[in-house]
């Protein structure tokens, strides 16, 4: 993944401008006629809790960061999700006024990277012009970045064009790619959030950036954020819905001729159906998906959207859960035409950082049990092979539907009855007294029976033995580590 | 058209080899003790040898890597026969003896190697040179020493002086000193050594009598390690009748009992030892003779076992379990085991194998062997084995693909399937393999609807192609399949010629 997410989460430090901070100079001509505009452009100011997923138990650490915000209309304040996320308290700051208004999340959407606040008190901002939202800006047309990056307390301008419209990665929730327009102006820690603007309108939100490349910057264009709009709506974000389909090109002439395929450039492969997910039962590996919504797709997958070519999956990305996509496939010779009706997939949750989440642990003896997830993957070394098998099969071979969690042995806090256990840390359980273990609170419950067997079989997946305890001791043992490593609580089982 | 070549290169570094520690150059210490051999005399029954290695490209498989050479000093153990370490045979394009006062020089050939103990015995590659052992003194075998003997090692230095280092035997342990997982009895022996002319594989002596082999010296700490006579001595005997059979296992894996809640489990007295058994391996000899998996053995011919797998050895005190298999049986031998089975003490006697490398599903090591591969239409299909896997760099335990690694840390999951594990390692771009570029990594199930058992199944099956002359290729845990067309795949086979690839595939059994 090369796209990196421009840390906002940092507090500023005092220290030598980048030359590239410093505001430029407005055309003059512009100048008079966008600038009252920028008042509608805030500085968003977050104290944040980052949970520690290493010691469950505890607090994590205090951090903040700057960001940028705009107001889009009655007390709407749109940002990214990254400048908000884990936050405990956000102040917001106008142009040019020394007062801090408290604000909160109304909404916020991590796998698309935005989300929506609102301020107490909306009165002051009353007179305040609102951005309005735009189209996707072309190719080398010119744009302007407006926030608060590092260097300076006071709102920055830049200019940059548009050198790139593309589906990317989205690193915020390092599992989610949509439409990204990549632009030669500088976005700098701070940026993030702020309007990007062209003929007085919205065309995109700044958000992150590319520590290996000058003079990129990355937006989130329009259709991305009309779609968060959209689907709050409702009064909740849904999350993005997913074909669950994977593809794979069919340029080869000799696997067209295997197919039986027109030597026409167009239909994909799919290769592997998501169980549970919206295509499961209708599409088979080995079918020839051809076209979307009556949009026909070529060999590599693409498709030919308002004059661009883009992935199939644009037109599943703007669309929502209940919705329909109209499929053409063939199928062992035979063409088959069904609408099929879109649905968001919880588990593949699994391979995106989770925020606003209390960390799940159950501690049992000194055993510490958390549910694997990628934010567990982030903060602990875990290089067992089993486990990270595990971790790739969850979502396409379906080991969801038989295990709500994987659930690991992640630590050892020492004690007279787990002394000589510490090498079976990183392993993931399979069976707890026999029974396989689905879920982190199946494990609770196996290891917190009315009453205790005489011992407690732990089976690991790739350990050499059992992991034991006896069933008589886990009390006193449960009672001396919450006491000697300050463990109010022994298990959260909520996030 | 003119294919574009981008070898995907998988295969970033060559096979890293556990080299010896090469000191550098130390000032002489002053000796505690004069060296109880006489320097002089020990000319006569030492032997240089320089040898040129020359490894096969894991990532390129029809070509070798640029060859490297190595020196070592070893010892004559039997007229005409030189004992050094393995890692001098290993990949071996040329061997060649030198008597230490560099007069006489002669190409040699390896009688038997034991990569796995680390040991090589060197012969005359022809007898027109029978002359070169003329005036040479054989080595007789040491009395294993004791902790705290005095062992002499020997290295000759460029201008043929001997140069006998006394050292003292530190302790004594069952490690491995060449290839992981492979552990014999070695000596720890502390000496201050300098680099003399001969990489550290030289002979070790007690009381002019061969005492064992030394492997590797470190520098900082002054410890060498050194093969114990009683490994060397066994592998004397088993090289000499010309048909080594090597040493034996028991193919399990075990478990220690030091935890007091798993002794209970187990109903394990409280007094006791025991070793738990994880794993037995199939086909193995442990498997043979009953043992089963939970299983704990108190006992090895009559050898209590304690609970971290250690034994009292009569000559070196306390050993580690495996040595009463590897280094004190052969393949062929019987070994009782006293086992407790769900509590209750059981009797099981196993006639010990040897497990041959080149029976495993996924070879640790494949010296000398050149790797079995097929290119076929810009495919790259290869033999999993693991120099292969240590390709993928340092951390190649968490860096290799996740679908063989699984192979490598489960084979049992996958025996079932044939004698080899054959995945498309890459994709040469080539007219044929258009927009297969990005396939990697795939263990292959099925070649036009054949099993694929080995490189040669494979080979075969692409030999019978279907009635619409197409290739049709399955893959393990992928849900579809690719197709070549044998014709566009012949054309590019026919270039793939004409640009340098000696041969397009090997099968070696």
């Amino acid at each position: 993944m090369l796209a990196r997410s421009i840390l906002t989460l940092t507090l500023l430090t005092a220290g030598p401008l980048p030359a590239q901070t410093a505001a430029p100079a407005l055309p003059g001509s512009a100048a008079a006629a966008v600038s009252d505009v920028y008042r509608s452009v805030v500085r968003i100011e977050a104290a944040v809790q980052m949970p520690d997923y290493s010691t469950p138990w505890n607090s994590g650490r205090f951090t903040g960061g700057i960001g940028t915000g705009f107001v889009i209309g009655k007390n709407q304040f749109l940002t990214n999700a990254h400048v908000v996320s884990n936050s405990s308290r956000l102040l917001i700051t106008v142009h040019g006024s020394p007062r801090k208004y408290p604000a909160r999340v109304k909404f916020i959407a991590h796998d698309c990277d935005l989300a929506l606040l609102e301020v107490e008190d909306f009165s002051d901002f009353e007179k305040f012009p609102v951005f309005s939202i735009g189209e996707v800006p072309s190719l080398e047309s010119q744009v302007r970045v407006i926030g608060y990056p590092i260097g300076g307390e006071r709102l920055s301008v830049t200019r940059g064009v548009v050198s790139r419209i593309d589906f990317s990665s989205y690193s915020h929730s390092r599992a989610d790619s949509h439409l990204i327009v990549q632009i030669d102006a500088a976005i700098n820690p701070g940026n993030s959030g702020g309007p990007v603007v062209q003929d007085g309108k919205v065309v995109g939100v700044a958000f992150q950036g590319l520590r290996q490349a000058d003079n990129t910057g990355y937006i989130i264009p329009t259709p991305v954020v009309r779609r968060f709009l959209k689907d709050i709506e409702d009064g909740r974000y849904d999350h993005y819905v997913d074909l669950g389909v994977a593809t794979f090109p069919l340029f080869n002439p000799a696997m067209r001729r295997a197919l039986k395929l027109p030597d026409n450039g167009l239909g994909v492969l799919v290769t592997n159906v998501t169980p549970t997910g919206a295509c499961d039962g209708i599409l088979k590996p080995g079918d020839v998906l051809v076209s979307i919504d009556g949009f026909p797709i070529d060999s590599a997958g693409q498709i030919l959207l308002a004059g661009e070519k883009v992935d199939l999956n644009e037109v599943v990305e703007r669309k929502f859960a209940g919705d329909t996509v109209a499929l053409r496939w063939l199928s062992a010779g035979t063409w088959n035409d069904r609408d099929v009706a879109l649905k968001t997939l919880p588990p593949s949750r699994m391979y995106a950082i989770q925020y606003e989440k209390k960390p799940r642990y159950t501690v049992f003896a000194g055993l510490v049990f958390q549910p694997l997830d990628t934010n567990l993957f982030a903060t602990i070394k875990l290089d067992d092979v089993n486990v990270r098998r595990l971790y790739s099969d969850f979502v396409p071979k379906g080991i969801f539907t038989e295990r709500e969690d994987i659930v690991l042995l992640t630590r050892v806090e020492s004690d007279p009855v787990n002394s000589q256990l510490s090498g079976f840390t990183g392993l993931a359980v399979d069976k707890i007294n026999g029974t396989l273990v689905k879920s982190l609170k199946h494990a609770h419950e196996l290891l917190n029976p009315a009453t205790p067997p005489d011992f407690f079989v732990i089976e690991l997946f790739g350990a050499a033995r059992p992991v034991i305890i006896a069933g008589n001791a886990v009390a006193a043992a449960n009672e001396r580590v919450s006491k000697t490593y300050d463990i109010q609580k022994l298990s959260n089982l909520e996030e | 058209m003119r294919p574009l070549f981008i070898f995907p290169l998988l295969i970033l570094a060559a096979c890293e080899r556990h080299e010896a520690v090469v000191a550098a150059p130390a000032p002489a210490a002053p000796l505690a003790t004069p060296p109880a051999a006489d320097p002089a005399a020990t000319l006569a029954s030492v032997v240089r040898i320089s040898t040129t290695q020359q490894a096969w490209n894991e990532g390129q498989p029809w070509e070798k890597q640029p060859p490297g050479k190595r020196r070592s000093l070893g010892a004559i153990v039997a007229p005409g026969q030189v004992l050094t370490t393995a890692e001098m045979a290993a990949d071996a394009t040329y061997i060649e003896l030198e008597s230490p006062d560099g007069k006489q020089l002669a190409p040699a050939k390896v009688i038997a190697v034991d990569f796995e103990a680390n040991l090589a015995l060197l012969g005359l590659e022809s007898e027109s040179d029978a002359k070169f052992f003329e005036g040479t003194k054989p080595l007789e075998m040491a009395v294993p020493p004791k902790l705290g003997d005095t062992l002499d090692i020997v290295q000759v230095e460029e201008n043929g002086t001997p140069l006998v280092t006394p050292g003292s035997l530190l302790s004594v342990d069952v490690v491995s000193n060449f290839l992981p997982g492979q552990f014999f009895l070695t000596y720890e022996v502390k000496a201050s050594m300098q680099s003399a002319a001969n990489s550290f594989s030289l002979p070790v002596l007690h009381d002019g009598k061969l005492a064992g082999l030394l492997t590797s010296y470190d520098s900082k700490d002054q410890i060498s390690d050194v093969t114990a006579s009683d490994i060397v001595a066994r592998f004397i005997k088993e090289a000499a009748d010309g048909e080594y059979a090597g040493f034996p296992s028991l193919g399990i894996s075990i478990s220690r009992t030091d935890d007091a809640n798993f002794r209970a489990w187990l109903k394990l007295p409280e007094d006791d030892g025991g070793l738990y058994v994880s794993t037995v391996k199939a086909g193995g000899s442990a498997e043979k003779a009953g043992l089963k998996k939970g299983d704990v053995i108190v006992a090895i011919d009559g050898h209590p076992i304690d609970r971290l797998g250690y034994f009292e050895d009569s000559h070196y005190g306390r050993l580690y379990w495996s040595h009463l298999v590897r280094g004190a049986k052969s393949a062929g031998d019987t070994v009782k085991l006293d086992l407790l089975r769900d509590g209750q003490p059981t009797i099981v006697e196993a006639v010990l194998d040897r497990r041959d490398e080149q029976d495993q599903l996924v070879p640790a090591y494949t010296f000398g062997k050149a790797p079995s591969y097929l290119v076929k239409g810009g495919l790259v299909f290869q033999e999993l084995t693991r120099p292969l896997l240590e390709g993928f760099g340092e951390e190649w335990s968490s860096r290799a693909p996740l679908n063989l690694l699984d192979v490598y840390e489960n084979p049992q999951k996958y025996e079932s399937r044939g004698r080899r594990i054959v995945f498309l390692a890459g994709v040469i771009a080539t007219p044929a393999t258009v927009g297969y570029e990005p396939l990697r990594n795939l263990i292959v199930t099925k070649v036009n609807g054949q099993d694929i058992k080995d490189m040669k199944s494979l080979i075969e099956a692409f030999a019978q192609p279907g009635a619409d002359g197409m290739d049709q290729i399955e893959f393990d845990e992928e849900k579809f399949s690719v197709h070549l067309d044998e014709a566009a795949s012949d054309a590019v086979d026919a270039q793939l010629k004409q640009r340098g690839l000696s041969r397009l595939s090997r099968a070696e059994n």
